[in-house]
């Protein structure tokens, strides 16, 4: 009862305030007047009796505000007037309002941006029922993929899971309205939706019965964007047939708009059921093959169950199928990672990288934050006359303190609001961004409620950061004392306080400065690394010609008719075809490998070699130097004795020798022995930061691949060749879609994303780094001179010279700027191991690093005191002297 | 005339609760009364006399409404409510008890400890 009382009585004072206001206003008015009646009757004169009464009455403001804060409706009433006062005195003084409200957009948008990644890369959950309950499956052998006998056995006999779902992101061939195309679709288990507990927008999706018989459920779920971009949003599309792999599927329903599959940066545009993978993959079918590592396996754990006890469950399973199948299974381990970025393939450098970045996004706000306490010093100090009065007046400390911070408040919301907007500016231009390879890589960073609370959470942190040492001070001050003062004389302690901070700023961006040039070094360094191959100047295409139905004598054939159209095009040095490129997404592994005396393969040697099925030419046309023995010739077919390529790594990680042409290997227990006939130089074949890993070429004449990739190595501008080459395809089957058509350079592009992306985003925070110090050093600077005006004038006046009065003003700069490098240098020393993860390659004590960042400094520190410092020298002695 | 007393604390409550007893008073009524009662030699603020009006209103142990004063002005005159004279009352009990005691310390003497 008393609550709702008081909490009426509120209200009433909160919505009735103007009449409470009057009323209050009305009454101490009638009680002063009765006074001076009284004081009148007593014979004193009327003027007298008025200052009397109000001498004795004390405060009015001071006894309103009393009254208003009996009535509880003080808070917010004088919140109201902190913030109109703080936005008239923000109006009054443009430019530095200016100058807070774009440092801290800067900023705070920097950071938000960041963190919208971050967000929709780690933070932002898929969108299923209770996502927090998935898991998924890692193994120790192959680290995401799962053998799809091992799924069942998994799926069928752990007792921690509600349900596991297999899938796997599968290229497909899917006919629409516009003709064949070639996307990126998922195999998926019956119990996929199910699992996830997702429901279709319309129709309905397949199901466990689905996962009976393998070729018998040919159905289809369309993603929403398909349905919408493919099928023109059909209503009628559940039950039509499509025609998907040159075969017919029925659409059973369409996925909700918002779910694009189970990893973020693979959005498939169909779903179709894992039975259906001899149909969708037909060279391939490992549906049976305990030792085909194809399918991802997502898991919703059962209430009440830890992860650990799920992995202690797996693990058990594992044990056995590991006796059960020593061959594959050999000391099989499970363990759960987090969904959405193929596990911690993707989500451990992704996680590592992210957060780093975000570390250093910290350290700019942090700048900004120093940038702006130093400004607001400056000006508190220029206002101590004012605050001096209003101290004077009656406002308490406290209120005081609490006017300044509203104040610093109001410009870090307002440079939040900015900021926000800003970082929606940028984000929109990185939803755009394609990389450009065939992937369906893509990825929302658009803003959600996460982001919108991180961008007001760290406005308001940063308002009370570089709010709270001038409202301190500002509440210390002596009124008397500041009012006797001449305006404008006043020393005080803050100069140091300002040093200070001028001395972490430097530092920061030292800091940062450092962080982006080792970055663009970093980058630099990958552009001219040895890559095993020159990508300039060779031109690709891709077709993949199991999808589009041809079976192993019609696809050899029609392989070996593109070459040859290929090869007469004008221009065209050499041509060849493989399954795939270094470098590219599409990377395969074998493991089996053993050298041809050996019957088994000793389990701890187990090497991981990449394997790549490639056509006479190959080298010569990616430009790998071959450095023994010979390239295969186009007499190495099915007849011929087995032969392959191999790489120096190769020969000494499997065959040890440095020699290994004329050795021989097996492909595996039991298969026949192979020829070494040629070596190759290293090269990198999954990405820029791996050490010399072994590889295999094996010739395409004797082993089949349908998945092709055209090279071709020309003058001629890559733009012109590809078009040239797509119509030479299209010439011989015009029906087949070609992808992937681009300069190799273009290709490379995953291969060098995160290199890029750190020096962007570095250079950016760099750049930051470097304008927020300037104004920082600048504004010093500038604050010196303008307070000594005065010393300098008379100094001139008694003769200094223009070097000495520069020598008074720079010497302390100069000391400031040397203080912070070291301390920056020693930051970078210290945060080596962050760097470490975002930045490629790189020794963070780079001396030439160093180097350029003092460079940096000095020049930065140089330019920014240099226009104050020329006006210090203008000083007119007698202007200075008489001001005042 | 003799020197004023300062309020001790927390007794303007009370006194205002008094002399409203009396008989509903605007704010500068109440001072006068008291001062009269007194007969001047209590100080009052009279600054402080309005928030602590404020305060008891809040907590609704006095009344308020406007009304004509002797010179036919408009003034808020205040009255003592029900729960604002059990108020009075406790608090006088409290204030004699307090007082006696106080006496009693400082009337003893050596003999009587």
């Amino acid at each position: 009862m008393r609550l709702w009382k008081r909490a009426g009585a509120w209200f009433e004072a909160t919505l009735g305030r103007s009449r409470m206001e009057r009323e209050m206003d009305a009454e101490l008015r009638f009680h002063l007047e009765a006074r001076v009646a009284d004081l009148v009757c007593g014979g004193m004169k009327r003027e007298e009796a008025k200052r009397r009464a109000q001498m004795e009455f004390g405060s009015f403001e001071r006894a309103k505000e009393e009254c208003r804060a009996v009535r509880g409706v003080n808070f917010i009433d004088s919140l109201v007037q902190d913030v109109r006062y703080s936005l008239r005195m923000l109006r009054k003084s443009p430019g530095f309002t200016c100058v807070a409200v774009l440092t801290l957009a800067l900023g705070i948008g920097a950071n938000t941006v960041v963190f919208g990644v971050v967000n929709a890369l780690l933070l932002r959950p898929l969108p299923v029922e209770r996502p927090s309950e998935l898991a998924f499956l890692e193994n120790n052998h192959y680290g995401a993929g799962q053998s799809f006998p091992n799924y069942q056995d998994l799926r069928d006999r752990n007792r921690t899971f509600a349900g596991l779902a297999g899938y796997r992101a599968s290229p497909m061939e899917l006919e629409a309205n516009a003709g064949a195309e070639r996307i990126w679709g998922y195999l998926a288990t019956g119990n996929y939706f199910a699992v996830l507990g997702v429901k279709a927008t319309v129709g309905r999706f397949f199901e466990q019965s689905d996962d009976l018989h393998p070729g018998a459920s040919p159905y289809a779920v369309l993603s929403y964007s398909a349905w919408l971009t493919r099928f023109a949003a059909d209503p009628s599309i559940v039950g039509k047939t499509i025609r998907i792999n040159r075969l017919p599927y029925t659409v059973l329903g369409v996925a909700p708009k918002d779910f694009h599959g189970t990893e973020l940066l693979y959005w498939p545009e169909v779903w179709v059921p894992m039975m259906m993978e001899p149909q969708i993959e037909r060279q391939n079918p490992w549906l049976d093959n305990r030792n085909t590592w194809n399918t991802w396996v997502i898991g919703r754990l059962q209430r009440n169950v830890s992860s650990r006890q799920a992995e202690a469950d797996l693990n058990g399973i594992a044990t056995e199928l590991a006796r059960r199948y020593p061959l594959e299974d050999e000391a099989l381990h499970f363990k759960l990672a987090k969904p959405g970025l193929v596990g911690d393939l993707l989500g451990d450098p992704a996680r590592a990288f992210s957060l780093g970045v975000l570390a250093l996004g910290g350290l700019v706000l942090l700048a900004a934050c120093t940038n702006l306490a130093s400004l607001l010093m400056a000006r508190a100090t220029d206002r101590q006359r004012e605050l001096a009065i209003r101290l004077a007046i009656g406002a308490g400390r406290g209120r005081v303190r609490r006017q300044i911070l509203t104040e610093t408040l109001v410009l870090s919301l307002a440079g939040g609001g900015a900021g926000f907007v800003l970082a929606e500016c940028v984000s929109q231009a990185l939803n755009r961004l394609r990389a450009p390879i065939d992937f369906p890589f893509q990825y929302s960073a658009n803003p959600d409620w996460r982001v919108f609370l991180f961008a007001l959470v760290v406005s308001i942190i940063t308002g009370g950061l570089f709010g709270a040492a001038p409202a301190w001070r500002a509440s210390t001050a002596k009124p008397d004392s500041v009012i006797k003062q001449a305006p404008g004389s006043c020393r005080g302690s803050h100069l140091a306080l300002r040093d200070a901070l001028v001395v972490v700023q430097v530092a920061l961006c030292s800091v940062l400065v450092c962080a982006c040039l080792l970055s663009l070094r970093g980058l630099r360094q990958s552009l001219k690394m040895n890559l095993g191959f020159e990508p300039q100047q060779v031109s690709v295409v891709a077709f993949e010609l199991g999808l589009a139905g041809y079976s192993e004598e019609q696809g050899q054939a029609f392989q070996k008719r593109a070459l040859q159209a290929t090869e007469q095009l004008p221009g065209v040095r050499s041509a060849s075809f493989s399954n795939s490129l270094p470098l590219s997404i599409d990377q395969s592994h074998t493991d089996m490998i053993v050298p041809a005396d050996e019957t088994e393969i000793p389990s701890n040697e187990r090497v991981s070699v990449n394997a790549y099925q490639v056509s006479p030419q190959f080298f010569a046309t990616m430009g790998t130097k071959l450095l023994a023995g010979r390239d295969f010739s186009w007499h190495d077919g099915a007849k011929a004795p087995q032969v392959a390529i191999v790489n120096v790594a190769f020969g000494k990680a499997v065959l040890h020798t440095d020699n290994p042409v004329g050795k021989r290997f097996r492909n595996g227990p039991g298969s026949p022995a192979v020829e070494v006939v040629g070596v190759v130089e290293d090269g990198k074949y999954e990405s820029l930061t791996e050490s010399r890993a072994p590889a295999v070429f094996w010739p395409i004449l004797q082993q089949y691949n349908s998945t092709t990739t055209l090279e071709v190595r020309s003058a001629r501008p890559a733009t012109e060749m590809v078009g040239e080459m797509r119509r030479a395809i299209s010439r011989l089957d015009p029906e087949l879609p070609v992808y992937g058509a681009g300069s190799l350079g273009e290709m490379l592009g995953f291969a060098y994303f995160p290199t890029r992306a750190a020096a962007i985003a570095l250079s950016a925070f760099g750049v930051l780094a470097i304008i927020l110090a300037a104004t920082g050093i600048h504004g010093l600077v500038a604050y010196t001179v303008s307070r000594r005006t005065h010393e300098i004038g008379i100094r001139m006046a008694l003769g200094a010279r223009h070097t000495q009065v520069l020598r008074l003003v720079l010497t302390r700069t100069a000391a400031l700027l040397a203080l912070g490098s070291v301390f920056g240098a020693i930051l970078v020393v210290a945060m080596g191991r962050v760097m470490a993860t975002i930045v490629y390659e790189v020794e963070s004590r780079d001396p030439l690093v160093m180097i350029g960042v003092f460079l940096t400094m000095a020049l930065l520190g140089l330019s920014a005191s240099w226009s104050p410092a020329r006006r210090a020298t203008r000083v007119d002695p007698i202007v200075a002297l008489r001001y005042e | 005339m003799d020197k004023q007393l300062e309020l001790l604390q927390g007794t303007l409550d009370m006194l205002i609760l008094k002399a409203i007893s009396l008989g509903p008073l605007h704010g500068y009524g109440i001072l006068l009364r008291i001062q009269q009662i007194s007969k001047d030699r209590l100080e009052i603020q009279q600054g402080s006399l309005y928030p602590a009006l404020y305060r008891l209103e809040d907590q609704g142990w006095i009344g308020s409404e406007w009304g004509e004063s002797d010179n036919k002005r408009k003034a808020k005159y205040y009255h003592l409510t029900a729960a604002g004279k059990r108020r009075l009352q406790t608090e006088a009990e409290k204030w004699s008890r307090m007082a006696e005691v106080i006496e009693g310390i400082l009337r003893a003497r050596p003999e009587e400890v």
